[in-house]
């Protein structure tokens, strides 16, 4: 499938900052970047800002080396170098949720070697649980939205709120629906380019985004073909990095019919609540997101949810990405893949790195995988 | 150096933790709940209830001490969890799976208490061990803070104690005893009091006492703070430290340099690296790890005090307040250079190493040099390579 629209979203992740940087120059507004994906981007988004998510890229890593051990995690590694290559001098602020050791100690290296005028940290909580969780992240999400307030000059009101509430919604909604098109008919959409219009999603300006998603959509709904008969692989990780990794899944016959990783389907899962407090419906949001490494949420814990969905949708085969030095993620694979296993699913490990090109060996493993589960 | 007199108050401390270890292991017989407990959590507020805290980062310090780490941690990585998670955390996991145990088993908890201003490896691990251990798992969270203290996150963290004391309630089937909890608070103070006047007397010059010392010495207040034995034991070596100032014995033989020193050390090269500074002349003085135990509880409003004086620890602020702190001691201690550990088991501590060294370096223009090892795990040590570190630092030294 390739129509005119796909293609703006394989460039936009081509080159992540040219379409910022086209906003910027003709809108002259503020760009506030974000790493990946736990964080209030409806907030930025109200405030007027261009929340810009930091995806990784090709870049030199030279430089990083002065500032960072070359045993913390590529993404962080290589959006720091992406910032000290000069590769995202359209910021203007910058979010770091705190997901981990690595992004809790990320802000006061990213400050002093390429301070920005608004620099923030969404101090996630690590326990979802206890009634004191969501008063903590409705005062956090205050704090936050007084510092964009004092950025911007004025207030953000509860009609600009609404309406970014309304806006990612419906981005949300429509990339939902090509999840779902993709589940339903794989050959609609290759499992490559879903994933490409995720990452594209968090670099085009929002209401852009609404009208290209929009006629993808309906594109692929007219030409709606056979329905699935590819093997059913569920995704499970941080992040999906690199994209070109999909080929091998793509080559050998799979759709990936779910995941939990911050930068695919659990990043559109759920929806802001537009009715009632706007900040609790942001603090609702984030606590009843899919379940990933950053905590363990009691009544939904991450292994049974892996289970649970992997039978619901059918899933033939787990595969488990690992970024390499990610630290959450690796306290969590061995009872994840024993639960998995309990369940008689077959699971995968990979090891993969942001900026790696050498993808080998992998597509080797990967295609001996998706031959043994998907039985032919 | 081998020739460096041995504290007596060594012998009584051997003694205490050998009964700490056996009141560990007969807690269970005795019907007192084991509760994992993490180093910088209100250890206080167990006491008070009366179940054991247990010390789950200790056993992987001792086993690191004796030089096993690297073989519990097989056990954890042969499950999948990579050789360069914290160390203490594959030793821990590693002693489930293991089926030989050199250091004695870790004991098995009926309750996990985890406070995450150190890390973020610990809840996790101890989430691992919750699974394994089939008992519930409580997390203290702390929001990193900045310079100034926040209402915000002394709230929530405040509002997190009273459900950990319903949490205690439940388990022990008693109410909380508050009138406890303030004897428990002033034996924390006293204990703390005397710790840090002990780490003081680094300062004098020549100093009787340095931070391999404190290491050696830590662990009472590290595990029994808040109990009457770690008061007597401070006591012991506090006057023990008075005698040695009053003989003239020193740390080491002909101290002429003060060191800053962050973080933990390289429990398996302790020795090591003692003699390495001795044979300097230079004395490691001071390192925020050792001064993690200051508290001075306010017993008229206990909760508060707690929740104040755990969130604003140094482990759970930014950068800025990190670096100010080592300055505050730099000047303390009147340091004539730093040694900055990029400990790869401790991401948190280490991450943000490289560049603090050069703003130190710039704004006090002391000579400081980081370093690369594990503080547990011998693969990650090059003596070589911390040599041709450290060699140059000391020739700085000389020469300034
Ligand atoms: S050594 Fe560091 S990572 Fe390990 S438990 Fe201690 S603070 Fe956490």
């Amino acid at each position: 499938m390739n129509t005119e629209v796909l293609e703006i979203f394989r460039q936009a992740v081509e080159d992540p900052g040219k379409e910022v940087r086209e906003w910027k120059e003709k809108k002259g507004g503020k760009v506030v970047g974000f790493l990946l994906t736990d964080v209030p981007e409806e907030l930025i988004h109200a405030a007027g800002f261009f929340p810009f998510g930091i995806c990784g890229g090709t870049v030199r890593m030279d430089q990083v080396e002065a500032h960072l051990q070359f045993w913390s995690c590529s993404y962080v590694r290589n959006s720091l170098a992406l910032a000290l290559d000069g590769k995202l001098d359209f910021l203007d602020g910058l979010v770091i949720p705190h997901t981990c050791d690595t992004t809790r100690m990320l802000m006061g290296i990213w400050k002093h070697v390429r301070p920005l005028p608004f620099m923030d940290s969404f101090r996630l909580p690590r326990q979802v649980g206890r009634p004191s969780a969501k008063q903590y992240v409705v005062g956090e999400l205050r704090r936050i939205k007084d510092r964009l307030d004092d950025f911007r000059g004025t207030e953000i009101t509860d009609e600009e709120l609404s309406q970014s509430f309304k806006l990612y919604n419906s981005n949300r909604n429509l990339l939902r629906k090509l999840f779902n098109l993709h589940e339903q008919n794989p050959a609609s959409i290759s499992n490559k380019d879903l994933y490409t219009v995720v990452k594209a999603s968090m670099v085009i300006e929002r209401e852009k985004l609404n009208m290209l998603l929009s006629e993808l959509v309906s594109v692929l709904a007219e030409n709606a073909g056979t329905p699935n008969d590819k093997t059913k692989i569920f995704i499970s990780g941080t992040f999906l990095e690199p994209l070109d990794l999909l080929n091998y899944i793509d080559e050998s016959g799979g759709a990936i019919v779910g995941d939990d990783l911050k930068n695919g389907f659990r990043y559109i899962e759920s929806d802001v609540a537009e009715a009632g407090d706007p900040l609790e419906a942001l603090a609702e949001r984030q606590l009843k997101r899919i379940p990933s490494a950053s905590y363990d949420i009691p009544e939904n814990l991450r292994r049974h949810f892996l289970v649970k969905t992997a039978q619901q949708k059918g899933v033939q085969g787990v595969i488990l990405l690992h970024v390499k030095y990610c630290e959450p993620e690796n306290y969590d694979y061995y009872d994840n893949i024993q639960a998995l296993e309990k369940a008689g699913i077959p699971a995968l490990r990979i090891e993969t790195e942001f900026g790696d090109t050498s993808l080998g060996q992998l597509s080797t493993r990967v295609q001996a995988f998706m031959e043994m589960v998907g039985g032919e | 150096m081998s020739e460096k007199k041995t504290f007596k108050t060594a012998q009584l401390m051997k003694e205490m933790m050998k009964k700490y270890y056996e009141d560990g292991a007969a807690a269970k017989e005795r019907g007192i709940p084991v509760a994992w407990v993490t180093a910088v959590s209100p250890v206080e507020i167990l006491y008070a209830a009366g179940v054991f805290p247990y010390y789950p980062e200790n056993f992987g310090a001792v086993a690191a001490a004796r030089k096993v780490a690297d073989k519990l941690s097989v056990h954890a990585e042969s499950k999948g969890y990579a050789h360069d998670l914290c160390g203490y955390a594959r030793c821990g996991i590693g002693d489930a799976y293991a089926d030989e145990h050199p250091i004695g088993e870790i004991v098995k908890p009926e309750v996990l208490f985890c406070c995450n201003t150190q890390c973020g490896s610990l809840p996790k691990w101890f989430e691992v061990a919750s699974r394994f251990y089939n008992a519930p798992y409580f997390l203290l969270d702390a929001p990193l803070i900045g310079n100034e203290p926040e209402e915000l996150c002394t709230s929530y963290y405040k509002e997190q104690l009273y459900e950990m004391i319903s949490l205690l309630e439940k388990i022990t089937g008693n109410p909380f005893d508050y009138d406890r909890l303030a004897e428990v608070l002033h034996l924390s103070n006293e204990a703390c009091r005397l710790w840090n006047e002990v780490l003081d007397t680094a300062a004098l010059k020549p100093a009787p006492f340095g931070f391999f010392d404190a290491c050696f010495h830590m662990a009472p207040i590290v595990t029994m703070r808040g109990t009457q034995e770690a008061v007597t034991y401070y006591q012991a070596l506090k006057e023990e430290v008075d005698e040695r100032i009053k003989e003239g014995i020193h740390a080491i033989p002909n101290e002429r340099f003060k060191i800053y020193f962050d973080h933990i050390p390289l429990w398996p090269k302790l020795r090591w690296f003692s003699d390495l500074f001795a044979a300097h002349d230079s004395l490691v003085a001071v390192s925020q790890y050792t001064h993690s135990w200051s508290y001075s509880f306010d017993l008229n409003r206990p909760i508060d005090s707690l929740a104040e004086q755990y969130t604003e620890e140094f482990v759970n602020r930014y950068f800025d307040y990190r670096l100010q702190l080592k300055m505050n001691f730099f000047k303390k201690y009147n340091v004539d250079g730093f040694v900055l550990f990029s400990n790869r088991s401790c991401k948190p501590n280490a991450f943000g190493l490289y560049d603090k060294r050069s703003i130190l370096s710039e704004k006090t223009g002391l000579p400081g040099v980081v370093f690369e090892a594990d503080m547990s795990d011998l693969r990650f040590f090059s003596e070589s390579q911390v040599l041709a570190k450290l060699e140059p630092f000391f020739e700085q030294l000389g020469s300034s």
